[in-house]
């Protein structure tokens, strides 16, 4: 996955941050857009998961790579 | 009470666990003995190292069985506006929950400030550290924006987190006297008007 609209950068921050930010930035996509997260913080992987569940968007990918993990996440 | 009942071992775990707590937060960890834990729950040391290698993975798994908040966290900022306060309120309302509903929670802390195990202050300083990094990226965030007047917010941030801390103590350890018409919850809503409302937001 590596195509996306938009992009967070997180890293460094703890819960709620990353999700806060992420919410505002998703209502700026338009359906269907994608938003790429950079974060940090560890628990941020259940947090995501949290908050699709939650929200309804999609949760397209989550991976780690070198410490960072990479979310991307799909507007409803 | 002591019990020997034969219970399977996660429910034996968890006697281990439920015991464990109530005495850490009574005594901190230095003042509690194996032996006493295993005697509250009626075991041998035996049975209690085959479900915990240390006193330490014990005391970790007490701290564990804390019930998480994150997922509480993740629901307050979908279902509250985004705005500073909207936010501080909802998060400061799920910390509350957790320590009205668990007052051990905050026994075992302040035991773990005085004794001073890293990995024990690291887990509370995590908790605190919800709040302090909201309220210092937030305010940074709103001064960039000219909301708010220059203003130090780290130190904005430790007010906030001493003001939360000393409302926890007074009423949900010390019950104390000269606080006794305000419910935790009125106090908290005044504090937090207070706290708003000496930032100068425009």
């Amino acid at each position: 996955m590596s195509s996306f609209d938009s992009e967070l950068d997180a890293k460094g921050l703890n819960c709620p941050l990353p999700i806060l930010r992420a919410k505002k930035a998703i209502a700026a996509l338009a359906s269907g857009q994608t938003l790429k997260i950079e974060a940090t913080d560890p628990g941020s992987v259940k947090d995501f998961e949290a908050f699709c569940k939650q929200t309804g968007n999609e949760l397209v990918s989550s991976a780690e790579e070198g410490g960072n993990f990479i979310f991307f996440i799909k507007k409803s | 009470m002591a019990s020997n009942k034969r219970l399977s071992a996660p429910e034996r775990r968890s006697s281990l666990i439920k015991a464990a707590k109530a005495l850490f937060a009574d005594k901190g960890f230095h003042g509690v003995s194996i032996d006493e834990i295993v005697s509250a729950v009626g075991v041998s040391p035996a049975i209690l190292y085959r479900h915990f290698k240390s006193k330490d993975e014990l005391y970790d798994a007490v701290l564990q069985d804390f019930s998480c908040q994150r997922e509480s966290y993740v629901d307050t900022i979908v279902n509250s506006d985004a705005d500073f306060e909207a936010v501080l309120r909802g998060i400061t309302a799920v910390f509350i929950d957790s320590i009205v509903t668990q007052p051990d929670l905050l026994k075992i802390e302040l035991y773990s400030i005085l004794e001073g195990h890293q990995a024990h202050r690291e887990f509370f300083l995590n908790r605190w550290k919800t709040f302090t990094d909201y309220i210092e990226f937030s305010l940074n965030e709103l001064q960039s924006k000219g909301r708010l007047p220059k203003i130090d917010s780290k130190a904005s941030a430790l007010m906030y987190q001493g003001m939360l801390r000393e409302v926890l103590l007074l009423k949900c350890l010390q019950q104390s006297e000269h606080l006794k018409d305000y419910s935790l919850q009125a106090l908290l809503d005044k504090m937090i008007s207070q706290f708003i409302t000496s930032l100068e937001l425009n």
